[in-house]
């Protein structure tokens, strides 16, 4: 039963094994923050994985093809970890660090809160951005998605409750008049 | 003439596809392949690993085929920055709608094959096309 349970759970994953020269390092630089942007599990030195889906699996393809053209070694695979509990603590160390991303992101919001109307739009749209980004990476969501999500929802809702709010006041100020 | 991709399209092969028919090869005929190997012998492929009219340096291989095939029509690389942005999402470019647009053609994409995709999402490209050809002639975004 627990060994059905854990076949059950174990998902597909696509690993990229790859190695670049020394120098030039403005390829090494470029590989490595794309593989940042896509949220990676590093597994260790040139081995990374991700969840398989068309889209990752797409996108390592074309990294690897990357990697090649800048001289370098890259080999894709798909794989299944060996056990539930290693696939657990690889998903936790990607919830964690996406975790720290939105808890900056939480902070960043809540700071702005405080701020001029304008500024809190401007910072609302910023994060709203930098929130759809951190999404894309984020296979195994932490409770900070939902918190963060909120943060900036209420940012974005103080920016423009704020220029709402003079409408019903103007009536009021009317209606005394009349 | 034949030309081959993955099977899957998603929005940088669509648009691809489209370009082709509409201004490299009128009598374009489409496979899909799973795997490289699949290539026909007499197929040009496209948008897959390791052929010249794929992804290189950074460009999405709507970018690739643009440039091999000198086409410097101003509105073409406009559609580029655009499957750009769909594709690759490293803020290249400028191109809010790019997110839709990827969006519409991974949804399209989950509910009809291949040939059919790019039945209907050859209309969009050529609206796209006539929607960015104005609106470089204004100087703003059409009406």
């Amino acid at each position: 039963m627990a060994d059905a349970d854990e076949r059950r759970t174990v998902g597909r994953w696509v690993l990229l094994a790859y190695r670049l020269p020394r120098e030039p390092s403005t390829p090494r630089i470029t590989v490595w923050r794309k593989l940042e942007r896509l949220g990676v599990a590093r597994l260790g030195d040139g081995l990374v994985a991700l969840p398989a889906d068309a889209r990752t699996r797409e996108q390592i393809d074309w990294l690897a093809e990357e990697i090649v053209e800048a001289g370098g070694v890259a080999t894709v695979w798909l794989a299944t970890p060996g056990s539930a509990a290693q696939e657990r603590a690889i998903a936790a160390t990607m919830r964690a660090a996406r975790a720290a991303e939105y808890q900056t992101l939480i902070e960043q919001a809540r700071a702005a809160l405080h701020g001029a109307a304008v500024e809190r739009a401007r910072t609302g749209r910023r994060l709203r951005g930098e929130l759809r980004r951190i999404a894309r990476r984020d296979f195994f969501p932490p409770a900070e998605r939902d918190a963060a999500r909120a943060a900036v929802d209420a940012l974005t809702a103080a920016a423009t409750t704020a220029g709402a709010a003079t409408a019903p006041r103007a009536t009021t100020l009317q209606e005394e008049r009349a | 003439m034949r030309w081959a991709t993955r099977a899957g399209v998603h929005i940088d092969r669509a648009a691809c596809a489209w370009l082709i028919r509409r201004h490299l090869d009128p009598d374009a005929e489409f496979v899909f392949v799973d795997d490289p190997a699949e290539v026909p012998a007499d197929a040009t492929a496209f948008d897959m690993r390791g052929v010249e009219l794929g992804h290189h340096g950074g460009q999405c291989s709507f970018e690739t085929i643009l440039g091999r095939y000198e086409l410097d029509d101003p509105v073409l690389w406009k559609l580029a920055e655009l499957v750009h942005e769909a594709d690759l999402d490293d803020e290249r470019f400028d191109a809010p709608e790019a997110r839709g647009l990827d969006v519409a053609l991974r949804a399209l994409s989950m509910i009809v094959a291949d040939p059919r995709v790019l039945e209907l999402s050859g209309p969009l490209f050529d609206g796209l096309y006539e929607y960015h050809r104005r609106a470089l002639l204004l100087g703003r975004e059409p009406a």
